[in-house]
């Protein structure tokens, strides 16, 4: 089986930082996922969670900081019904549902961000190619 | 495009895991990439020159650097291109240490992963233009959020150099906890005789401006202008009348906790919390005053001489502006009660916290420096010290280190036997923990010279028998369980953030941990900076930690805002949103989700209204992008195509 | 009761032009037009084949003051527009329709007694070459499910006639039929089989929602595969008004390409469900300007659902509301994150 694509939509100031948190502690991960690192979540286009699902991705991942909690304030919870939206939306587009995850992870999070990779790369596997 | 890209090895750290010459080698296939090589340490000093040396020799354009998190050297390797003569953000960073070869152990996976790292970095850069940062005039003002004797330091710091400062503290006096400390480890000298000067120093300082019984209301703005309301609570007195002569406090029929004296003695409804406190003026806690519990009673404006007794008082908002703000809210002990059933969780007077202790033990304290047992006034002779109460202990979910508590257990047990000669200490502990300069001679000297008994291990339980307590727990060194018949115990009580830390910080926009601790920028680069510009920490409210390391942490972000103010003005970053206005359709949906107010209608000559972007004013989140559908609102460095680059450049 | 001629007539005394119609189509079906003068309104009527949506045209015709003829659903549309500060709710004069008991499908009409067959489509009968027939057969799918029949907004009221509404009693069957599946559509049952494969017998919207992921990809890979990029649906719609900057017409950003097939499609209808997240009406113009009957409405009726029970909000019934996307509840927003 060829190799899962999984794209994962980082927020630069929590996220982001988690994740360099986990690696800072060398908690190991699954090698599938490629993250692309975004000021905010406020920043994610559903397009262009669409288009990379369109392009062959097997799973995308978006992450920011908790509510309440983002750098800029507001942009999480803008994001958060955008992306709610594009959820209930993926399967009348086709998609499953499953293969699109949403979460927190803070910076100091990088056990949590560890966990989450290791989860949804689990779950796609599980899944299998798109 | 001439692009280069740079493969970091970071010794083994990466290339360890990452075939570094193999992801070279790829880039060099990959389009407009005309220069590959890896490279040892690439922030070094070499590593630097090496990429200066290839930009110029090959006429590159565009930089990729495949190496660390950018969020550790995104700023080194953009003035070196800087140095190179390229413009700073022509370069782009791909973390393959982070992100891969630390979280991957397979050199195939982590190697593949790293190409396709690069191919993306290559693909975003391909579109990046450069960006050049415009400069605002900043408010050369510093607001001071805790006055513990980090905040006051901070204070006095800033002070000195010239700057107006704002110190601002929620109780009615600073000073904080040190001021109810005895002695200080290791040295053992008063804490309020050298913490008082600094106090009246701060409260005297032309260029400081003391407000208690004030919290922070809201704060707009970013780094070198923040607006910030202040609230004043009204505590019926009138500040500049007061003339903390405590008339009032002696007369006053309304009983109250004693929250200066950690609850050790009673206090009133109106009070002064110590004859040292700054500002020396009383506050009335309408909580627990008769007049406002029960309607009658009016005493201490009657007895007040000063006349400055107003029961209508208001809270008072105010706003200002300052360029620089310092965080120094400090520490509470962990309330302890519930997570310790075992331990009494509360319901034995004779168990104490330390702070408790530490008011005991003061000679300015309720029992004027006799100590006492709480329970029935007798001197206690037998005392023991529970280290490690709510701190290291993942049953109750607090796995942290207060790292002090050993130190001040080793300096109580000193105390009590400077106390009561006659008296004997047991210390339960897990590891002593004594690393600051003179720490580890000190707790030798407790045992040695004062003769308290270390054991090893947690206590169990303890419970009540015959008017005493029984302390039960383990020895690990001698193997067996011990009990301890005990006239006081003194818990070791852990830290916990300063109440509402959490909130101040989103109020701030500054991240916290799971503990409300507030987090720092980076953990040894930029240990007193935030995430977020101009706000900066100290003391123990970043994490626990001791007076000296608290006034050190103090001294460094003083030396920070003092840096930032003294330019007058600050680089903004050019990575904010801009408007393509000849293709704006004026639908101002962009408008509508601005959280920072950064865009307005400005009418063309055509008379069309399209929106402008204030660039000041703008903090580049991006959701003004998002938000415009013909998408020509666009954020600066992370353009709509340079993440659909991105995103399709992984999914070839 | 004032005629529709009159009304117009009456409403040019305070504007530049009335948006309505005339019976010039085929057989007489209502086509759109615009009356300046009192002579030209003289040709006006309303009738059950004014199926048009007219809003559509206010955003390019912004600098001048406008009258409209508006059907339930057609007001929702100028609503939206004016909550979304398009048009000046100044600038517009309403002529609200009340009292039609749904729309015909013409399509349906021709379909089956060939085109150009006189219609005398009235509110409550309907004569197709002169014999009355069952107008409920020929209503269009969307009015069948109709929440809208009375105008959110105008400024006169047209009463299309006094009698009962036609259809809607068992509209309510085929409503809860439809919600059920979130869809509705004005394909006809052999157009879905061709398209999912299944029984003829069964309304598209039900086989839609019976299939899988991957039938789904399929079924809209064969619909996507039909379009010929005209952007009629775009241009049908009152809510896109970007015109000439629209997305997916450019490189910058470069959402989609310049080629025709089903991919390049696919994004462009992604892209107009993303716009048009809390703004479309259902108003249904988008599929019945497509002129190789892709069923566009499947997405927008379910994107519509989905707005309605996540945030509780119809595009254009209300002017005041702020749009749901531009917008956030920090304690109510549900979510399914974490
Ligand atoms: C029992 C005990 C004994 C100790 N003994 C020693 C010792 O011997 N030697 C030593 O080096 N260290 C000792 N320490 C540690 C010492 O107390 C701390 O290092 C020191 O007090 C930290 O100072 P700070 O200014 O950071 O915080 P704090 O002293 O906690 O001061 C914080 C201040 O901020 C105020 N504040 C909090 N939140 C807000 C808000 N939202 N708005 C406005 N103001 C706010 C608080 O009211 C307080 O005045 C001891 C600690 C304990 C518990
Ligand atoms: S959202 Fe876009 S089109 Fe609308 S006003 Fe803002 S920049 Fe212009
Ligand atoms: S990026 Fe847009 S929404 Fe964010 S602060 Fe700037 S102008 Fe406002
Ligand atoms: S998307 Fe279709 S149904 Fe929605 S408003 Fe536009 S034309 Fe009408
Ligand atoms: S900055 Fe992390 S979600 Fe906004």
């Amino acid at each position: 089986m060829a190799e899962l694509k999984l794209i994962g939509f980082l927020c630069n100031w929590c996220s982001y930082a988690g994740a360099d948190m986990a690696g800072m502690a060398r908690m190991k991960q699954p090698g599938e996922l490629r993250i692309i690192r975004l000021p905010c979540t406020g920043r994610v286009n559903p397009l262009l969670i669409l288009k990379a699902f369109q392009q062959g991705a097997d799973g995308v991942l978006v992450s920011g900081c908790h509510p309440g909690d983002c750098h800029y304030n507001e942009g999480n919870y803008y994001a958060r019904r955008r992306l709610e939206l594009l959820s209930r939306m993926l399967p009348a587009f086709g998609i499953e549902p499953e293969r699109f995850h949403f979460t927190w992870v803070s910076a100091s999070e990088g056990a949590r961000w560890a966990d989450v990779v290791t989860e949804f790369t689990g779950k796609i596997e599980a899944m299998g190619k798109a | 495009m001439r692009i280069g890209v740079f493969v970091c090895q970071c010794g083994t750290n990466i290339a360890g895991t990452v075939a570094t010459d193999k992801v070279a080698e790829a880039a060099l296939a990959m389009r407009d990439v005309l220069h590959a090589e890896t490279l040892q340490y690439t922030c070094s000093d070499p590593g630097q020159r090496a990429i200066i040396d290839a930009v110029q020799k090959k006429g590159l354009t565009r930089v990729v650097i495949a190496a660390c998190s950018p969020r550790m050297h995104e700023t080194t390797f953009r003035r070196t291109i800087g140095q190179a003569g390229m413009n700073a953000y022509m370069m782009e960073m791909v973390n393959i240490r982070e992100h891969c070869s630390w979280i991957h152990s397979d050199i195939d996976t982590a190697t593949d992963k790293a190409i396709d790292l690069v191919q993306k970095g290559v693909a975003r850069v391909r579109r990046q233009v450069p960006l050049y940062s415009t400069t605002v005039p900043v408010t050369r003002r510093v607001l001071v959020i805790g006055g513990g004797v980090a905040g006051i330091q901070a204070a006095l710091d800033i002070a000195d150099s010239g700057l107006p400062v704002t110190l601002v503290e929620r109780g009615p006096t600073i000073g904080g906890n040190m001021a109810r400390l005895d002695k200080t480890f290791p040295t053992l000298d008063c804490s309020s005789c050298i913490l008082t000067p600094r106090m009246v120093e701060a409260k005297q300082h032309e260029n400081i401006s003391l407000m208690v019984n004030t919290e922070i209301e809201q704060v707009r703005g970013y780094i070198g202008n923040f607006e910030v309301d202040v609230r004043k609570k009204a505590t019926c007195v009138i500040e500049d009348k007061c003339t903390g002569c405590m008339i009032c406090q002696e007369k006053c029929p309304g009983k109250a906790p004693d929250e200066f004296n950690a609850g050790v003695g009673q206090s009133k409804a109106i009070s002064i919390p110590f004859p040292q406190a700054v500002p020396l003026v009383a506050a009335l806690r309408k909580e627990h005053c008769r007049r406002f519990i029960k309607g009658k009673c009016g005493v201490c404006k009657k007895v007040c001489p000063a006349d400055a007794v107003d029961y209508e008082q208001e809270d008072e908002i105010t706003t200002e502006m300052f360029g620089a703000v310092v965080v120094a809210t400090g520490y509470e002990l962990y309330d302890w009660r519930e997570a310790y059933p075992d331990y009494g969780g509360g319901q034995y007077p004779d168990v104490v916290t330390s702070l408790q202790y530490e008011r005991m033990l003061s000679a300015s304290g309720p029992t004027a420096g006799h100590v006492q047992r709480p329970s029935d006034g007798a001197e206690p002779k037998q005392v023991v010290f529970v280290s490690c109460v709510g701190s290291r202990d993942e049953s109750v979910g607090r796995p942290l280190c207060c790292s002090v508590g050993c130190m001040y257990i080793a300096k109580q047990a000193i105390l009590t036997k400077e106390h009561i000669p006659d008296s004997q200490s047991y210390v339960f502990y897990i590891d002593i923990r004594a690393t600051g300069k003179g720490y580890e001679e000190f707790t030798r000297r407790a045992q040695k010279e004062f003769g308290a008994i270390y054991l090893r291990g947690r206590v169990g339980k303890i419970y009540p028998s015959n008017g005493q307590l029984v302390v039960m727990g383990t020895d690990t060194l001698s193997g067996g369980p011990v009990e301890i018949e005990a006239d006081l115990v003194v818990l070791a009580t852990g830290f916990a953030a300063a109440r509402g830390a959490g909130e101040l910080a989103r109020k701030l926009n500054i991240s916290y941990d799971q503990y409300e601790f507030l987090s720092e920028s980076h953990p040894k680069l930029r240990p007193v900076e935030t995430t977020t510009g101009g706000i900066f920490l100290a003391g123990a409210c970043q994490a626990p930690k001791d007076i000296p390391d608290s006034v050190a942490q103090a001294g460094a972000a003083a030396a920070k805002v003092i840096g930032l103010l003294s330019r007058g003005e600050i680089e903004t970053s050019p990575m904010v949103a801009a408007v393509d206005q000849l293709r704006c359709i004026g639908c101002f949906k962009c408008r509508d989700v601005c959280s920072y107010n950064a865009i307005e209608a400005l009418e063309l000559r055509d008379g069309r209204q399209v929106a402008k972007v204030i660039d000041s004013l703008c903090q580049g989140c991006g959701v003004c992008n998002v938000a415009c559908p013909p998408s020509v609102v666009s954020l600066k460095g992370y353009t709509d195509n340079q993440l659909i680059a991105e995103t399709m450049e992984l999914l070839r | 009761m004032s005629d529709i001629v009159s009304i117009i007539q009456r409403v040019l005394g305070d504007v530049d032009l009335v948006l309505g119609w005339t019976a010039t189509g085929a057989g007489g079906v209502a086509a759109p037009a615009r009356f300046q003068t009192a002579a030209e309104a003289e040709r006006a009527v309303f009738n059950a084949t004014c199926v048009h949506n007219l809003a559509v045209h206010l955003p390019r015709l912004k600098d001048q003051t406008v009258g409209i003829v508006a059907k339930g659903c057609d007001s929702r549309s100028v609503a939206q527009l004016i909550q979304e500060r398009e048009i000046d709710r100044d600038r517009v004069k309403v002529i609200g329709v009340r009292g039609l008991g749904g729309s015909i499908d013409v399509r349906k009409i021709w379909r089956f007694h060939g085109y150009g067959v006189p219609v005398d489509a009235r509110t409550d009968s309907l004569f197709i070459d002169g014999k009355e027939v069952d107008r409920q057969e020929f209503l269009r799918q969307k009015c069948l499910g109709c929440r809208d029949m009375d105008p959110v907004i105008y400024d006169e009221l047209f009463e299309a006639s006094g009698s009962s509404i036609t259809g809607i009693a068992d509209a309510a069957t085929v409503e809860t039929a439809l919600s059920e599946t979130g869809l509705g559509t004005s394909l006809t049952a052999a157009e879905a089989m061709s398209a999912a494969g299944e029984d003829e017998s069964r309304p598209l919207g039900e086989l839609f929602a019976k299939m899988n992921s991957a039938e789904r990809r399929l079924f809209w890979r064969e619909q996507y595969s039909r379009c010929i990029r005209c952007y009629a649906c775009r241009e049908a719609c009152p809510m896109c008004f970007c015109r000439d900057v629209c997305i997916m017409q450019t490189t910058d950003p470069h959402w989609t390409g310049a080629g025709v097939d089903a991919g390049e499609a696919e994004m462009m209808q992604l892209i107009r469900v993303n716009h048009l997240a809390g703004r479309c009406t259902g108003c249904g113009e988008c599929e019945r300007a497509c002129p190789v009957g892709i069923p566009l409405m499947l997405l927008m009726n379910k994107q519509n659902q989905v707005i309605e029970e996540l945030f509780g909000y119809r595009a254009g019934t209300d002017l005041e509301a702020r749009p749901p996307l531009l917008t956030f509840d920090i304690k109510g927003d549900s979510r399914s994150e974490k």
